[in-house]
């Protein structure tokens, strides 16, 4: 006797759960993602990428800034122009950032981004202790 | 008069391979465009500043308060216990890359010393995150 097997019909996929899931994991990822636009500025730099210090004593310019975040260079306000003129009549010099332990973050980065504009490149901040 | 029949359509089945089109390309828009970070337990918004770098993804971020509150990966963390936790990554992991998210209006006395800190912890790469547009 041959028996023959009953040919089954073809299953349909069906795509309703791959929606779903897809659908799930769209929700989670804009619920979870943040989309801030963020920028770094580097306050530490392993030794392979940071400026090697100059040999011999080089010329220093000192840039303080008060407890109320304004940035002052030999006792002006600072700007992109007068650190500008600054470097040019002593170029090599290190910037050197003296912070007010009382003034703000944003007050920091302000003077980093005026130094860099003015193109000072051998930059360092001055560390404050615990207190 | 001529009577015209139409002709009785079979029932069309709903396609929804093109919804799984759309889905999957907003998928994978908000995979590309978002960035997964660990939200800090308070409020931090960046100083604002074009003179920053891009930012690269991964590492440690550390969340610093207006108040001086610390966080460490979205938990709230004292400073000798974080220095102690990123002591225990550095064993792990020798290149370490921190990320120190501080308010803007954060003072720098909390701000400073935790970088001093780092860096005689051994972190050889630290930066400060900025935004260009303010929030």
């Amino acid at each position: 006797m041959k028996l023959t097997r009953r040919k089954r019909n073809m299953a349909l996929i069906t795509m309703t759960p791959l929606v779903d899931v897809m659908m799930i994991l769209l929700v989670f990822f804009m619920v979870t993602s943040t989309y801030l636009d963020l920028d770094m500025m580097p306050m530490v730099q392993s030794e392979a990428e940071g400026t090697a210090a100059p040999a011999g004593p080089a010329p220093t310019l000192l840039i303080r800034i008060t407890a109320n975040g304004e940035a002052r260079l030999r006792g002006q306000p600072l700007t992109v122009q007068t650190l500008v003129s600054a470097l040019q009549t002593a170029p090599n010099a290190r910037v050197l950032i003296l912070p007010s332990g009382g003034s703000n973050v944003q007050g920091l980065v302000s003077a980093i981004e005026t130094a860099t504009q003015a193109g000072a490149e051998n930059l360092r901040v001055v560390r404050l202790e615990a207190q | 008069m001529m009577k015209l029949k139409r002709r009785s359509q079979p029932p069309q089945q709903e396609t929804i391979v093109s919804l799984i089109d759309v889905i999957f390309f907003l998928l994978v828009f908000f995979m590309l465009v978002g960035r997964m970070d660990a939200t800090a337990p308070f409020e931090v918004s960046p100083p604002v500043s074009i003179a920053g770098e891009s930012l690269p993804k991964g590492g440690t971020t550390i969340a610093v308060a207006e108040n001086g509150a610390l966080a460490l990966d979205g938990e709230a963390i004292e400073r000798q216990a974080l220095l102690a936790r990123i002591t225990d990554l550095l064993t792990e992991k020798p290149g370490l890359f921190v990320r120190i998210n501080a308010h803007a209006d954060a003072r720098l006395t909390n701000l400073l010393p935790l970088v001093t800190a780092l860096e005689q912890a051994g972190v050889g790469d630290v930066v400060l995150v900025v935004t260009p547009n303010p929030v």
